[in-house]
């Protein structure tokens, strides 16, 4: 006990002495902040991509190829999860449960209302990436956790997981193909593809384009993982 | 049309990942080997084109440099493209008769090729460290692929301290942002002299080394290694000894020596003592294992150790040494552990102690086996000894450095003798030996590299780093004399006190650091690191 | 002052890490780290009067928009890693019968 004891008070001396040092490294952000990344953006942010949302700016355009790796961090993700949650003949403590309880008729009541409203909202979300907060990974989320509230209203419904994981795969290489059309309308790549002095409404075809293909990737990996979570305890 | 090329490799195994999980016939994963030669010709056209002394700059979406992604293909890149594609090669050619079915297992392989690629031409830190989390992600599920008990356990301790290491990593990165204003590593890399004085710039610095050093598996952060070494398979196993943990050395050459370059920190004296601790904890630990895997996997924490006191340093020679030995050990370390599998899998057995014979059952492996180990030991006319010569010659002057070495040096050899006794004795009636010629092909791949970079080390050293080795000399007789004490202390050392098996040489053996400790072993050493950067230098 | 705040979040994940028996102690620790980093880059970058960056009439004083982006994708790679980690948690408690870091590891050294 008493090893634990010292333990647990040599790590707050540590942390405080490096706390300390953070306290003294905010001092001098005073002199040194650094303002160009945001004089750049905000001046050139709407005329270059279309976008009033400059966040969305950023993650479609000029830093695309970071979103691409983002939807790929989820791909691998998401059957990495499918790929453990199999099971193995070998384990010794796994139990079933079977579903003893019925859901309340109460959530199942609400849920109905609920679920059109939030498919809905979330779709609104992804449509509107560029011109209010929101965008493609934000609305997917919502979308998944309003498919998910299907398994309050049908507690034995069984979605198939390797349809929705090769569903995502396609989308990721439509992702990947639609950021490569500005290689040949523009000569650079993974950027817009209608011309840098073209007229801003069209420019915002692309980010509609984008914004659905990932808000339906995001949603589909997200409802994929929660299913299969779902699946490992049954 | 060069400049689109870097992309290419990344692009070309992702795609090829997905292909491959979504057909899922025996032809179509022949094409793994389709896209090896298709990148490798694209990696000689561009050697071809000069871009080993042009570096070519790849600006995603041709916006402004400072504010953009952009690809920055420099010699450090290519030596590890070069490196990556060839290991690749090798484990696919060693793994495919296996797995050629297991298209989930090519999945994951490819995918983080494609990664891997990515991550050693990026030039922003905030894709650098998308990559970086990416990569912690598919090791784990492939450390994880077997799905058994340790499998699992050794996959979420890797994962849990990695994502720890990068999210230290991503808070240097953030208050690298707010002082200069970009996260590109060449902008900010010119910049840097501007404030490099200042407390934040310091602390991010740290903050950045300390994530690197969980990755690059110092003491005492290593004790994730051995776990996940130990319980992959075979070619993943490799594979991670011999490129991965490497991918941490190469963030640690562009953050020090790229990055922070103007600023003049001089902590190459830290990181050598710390790279000399680590190689002596690693080759104590190693010298005591009773399992063929966790040796093998202890060594490469004691290698690494002697891959950072070269990196360190501020002499060029020392520098290319210590980067010579980290292609060096790629190459042997992963024939090490492709021939210990196939024994292991022959054998059906993982210790040291109840393996005999190998000599008599499986010839052409215990040959492959002995070329590896007469590698790593740093014997004249192989691979090792040329690197281990050149890191070497930095502190030759300096004698406690030069004890520290000969006693890294005198346990690595001790070790490989102890490893060494499964070559002796009868023959024995192993029906399990996976007969394939592709298995064979892929080690002698690696055996022949090892001679080959052992032999004609001048021309290779003259063209890939620029200056004539000629402090390394293969018929110098006090070379051979050192290899030939450090064999006789090794065989003393061996029979005296390893054999033995005493109560305390147990007591290490059974040491093993728990996952708070590592953690508090982790706030203790980016302490110690604080108080050395802001009240020592 | 948010910032300071933001960094003790983050210190008392790593507190959580350094000290917990269990393992999905140790998950949650992580995300709570990673939910101190993100407030710590989205701290530093307002400031008194400055608006969202988005542009309903041009010439608006905003704040920086690169951190909100670059934490898109950090919520993002956090959600992932916690997800993998809790699979890996439900079935280590398969094959171990136990959740606390000493008995998994205590088997066989």
């Amino acid at each position: 006990m008493v090893s634990h004891l010292i333990k647990k008070l040599s790590m707050f001396v540590l942390l405080s002495f490096v706390l300390v040092m953070f306290i003294l490294a905010m001092s001098d952000l005073e002199f040194l902040y650094n303002n160009a990344g945001k004089v750049f953006f905000s001046n050139n942010g709407y005329y270059d991509t279309g976008s009033r949302n400059l966040v969305t700016a950023i993650y479609l355009d000029y830093r695309l190829f970071d979103s691409l790796f983002e939807a790929g961090i989820l791909l691998v993700a998401v059957s990495g999860v499918l790929w453990i949650s199999q099971h193995n003949i070998k384990e010794k403590n796994a139990t079933f449960m079977m579903d003893k309880q019925k859901t309340p008729e109460l959530f199942i009541t609400f849920g109905r209302v609920l679920y059109p409203v939030m498919l809905l909202f979330g779709l609104y979300i992804i449509l509107n990436g560029h011109l209010s907060p929101g965008g493609g990974f934000q609305g997917g989320a919502i979308v998944a956790t309003a498919i998910l509230i299907l398994y309050y209203i049908d507690i034995s419904k069984e979605i198939d997981v390797h349809v929705i994981i090769t569903i995502e795969k396609l989308l990721f290489l439509l992702l990947l193909g639609v950021s490569f059309v500005s290689f040949f309308t523009r000569g650079e790549i993974m950027t817009n593809f209608m011309p840098l002095d073209g007229d801003i409404e069209l420019k915002q075809i692309y980010l509609y384009m984008l914004n659905i293909i990932i808000g339906a990737k995001v949603a589909l990996g997200l409802v994929a993982v929660f299913t299969s979570f779902l699946k490992e305890g049954r | 049309m060069i400049e689109y090329m870097p992309l290419l490799f990344v692009m070309i195994p992702v795609v090829l990942s997905i292909v491959i999980y979504l057909f899922k016939f025996r032809m179509v994963s022949r094409l793994v080997f389709v896209g090896q030669a298709a990148m490798i010709s694209i990696f000689i056209y561009m050697l071809f084109e000069g871009v080993y002394e042009n570096p070519i700059t790849l600006i995603f979406g041709g916006w402004s440099p400072i504010f953009a992604i952009s690809f920055y293909v420099d010699q450090t890149s290519l030596i590890f493209i070069g490196l990556t594609l060839f290991m690749w090669f090798v484990i696919l050619l060693f793994t495919f008769k296996k797995h050629r079915d297991d298209h989930m297992y090519l999945f994951f392989l490819m995918f983080l090729q494609g990664v891997f690629l990515g991550l050693v031409q990026t030039n922003d830190l905030f894709n650098f460290f998308v990559f970086l989390e990416l990569i912690t992600v598919l090791v784990t599920i492939l450390i994880s692929y077997n799905k058994n008990g340790p499998s699992f356990r050794a996959g979420i301790y890797y994962l849990l301290i990695n994502t720890l290491g990068a999210m230290f990593i991503l808070i240097g990165i953030i208050l690298l942002y707010y002082v200069y204003g970009s996260i590109n590593i060449q902008y900010v890399a010119s910049q840097i002299g501007q404030f490099s004085e200042s407390t934040i710039v310091k602390l991010a610095y740290v903050m950045m080394l300390s994530g690197i050093s969980i990755k690059v598996a110092f003491v005492p952060l290593y004790s994730w290694l051995p776990r996940a070494h130990g319980v992959a398979q075979t070619s993943v196993s490799a594979l991670l000894s011999g490129l991965i943990v490497k991918l941490s050395l190469y963030a640690f050459i562009r953050i020090h020596h790229d990055l922070f370059l103007e600023a003049s920190y001089n902590t190459g004296l830290f990181f050598f003592y710390i790279g000399a601790i680590t190689g002596l904890v690693g080759v104590t630990f190693a010298l005591v294992q009773k399992d063929l895997k966790q040796i093998l996997a202890y060594h490469t924490v004691s290698q690494i150790g002697l891959m950072m006191m070269g990196l360190s340093s501020l002499n060029d020679v020392s520098f290319s040494g210590g980067f010579l030995h980290i292609i060096n050990h790629a190459f042997f370390k992963s024939l090490l552990f492709l021939a210990a599998g196939q024994i292991i899998y022959a054998y059906k057995t993982k210790k040291v102690y109840d393996i005999q014979g190998v000599f008599k059952t499986m010839p052409f492996t215990a040959i492959l086996l002995i070329i590896g180990m007469l590698s790593i030991s740093g014997m004249p006319f192989f691979s090792g000894y040329v690197s281990k010569s050149l890191i070497k010659y930095a502190f030759k002057d300096n004698t406690f450095h030069m004890i520290l070495y000969t006693l890294i040096n005198i346990g690595t050899v001790t070790s490989f003798l102890k490893f060494s006794r499964i070559l002796f004795g009868p023959k024995l009636d192993v029906m399990f030996i996976f007969r394939d010629s592709k298995r064979v092909i892929a080690m002698a791949l690696l055996a022949i590299v090892s001679i080959a970079i052992g032999i004609f080390y001048l021309p290779i050293i003259t063209q890939v780093f620029g200056f004539e080795a000629t402090q390394v000399n293969l018929f110098d007789i006090r070379s051979w004399l050192d290899y030939i004490l450090y064999v006789s202390i090794g065989l003393v050392l061996y029979r005296v006190v390893i054999k033995k098996d005493f109560k305390f040489l147990q007591k290490i053996r059974n040491f093993s650091m728990s996952f708070e400790d590592a953690n508090y072993a982790l706030i203790l050493f980016m302490s110690v690191f604080i108080s050395v950067m802001f009240f020592m230098i | 002052m948010n910032p300071i705040l933001s960094f003790i979040v983050i210190l008392v994940g790593i507190y959580g890490v350094a000290t917990s028996k269990n393992i999905i102690k140790s998950v949650f620790s992580v995300t709570i780290i990673e939910a101190g980093t993100i407030l710590l880059f989205l701290n530093l970058a307002v400031y008194e009067g400055g608006l969202i960056p988005i542009l309903t009439e041009l010439g608006m004083d905003v704040v920086d928009p690169l951190p909100q982006a670059l934490m898109i994708t950090t919520i993002v790679i956090g959600s992932t890693i916690t997800s993998l980690a809790l699979m890996l948690c439900i079935k280590i408690f398969h094959h171990f019968g136990s959740i606390e870091w000493k008995v998994i590891f205590g088997g066989d050294k």
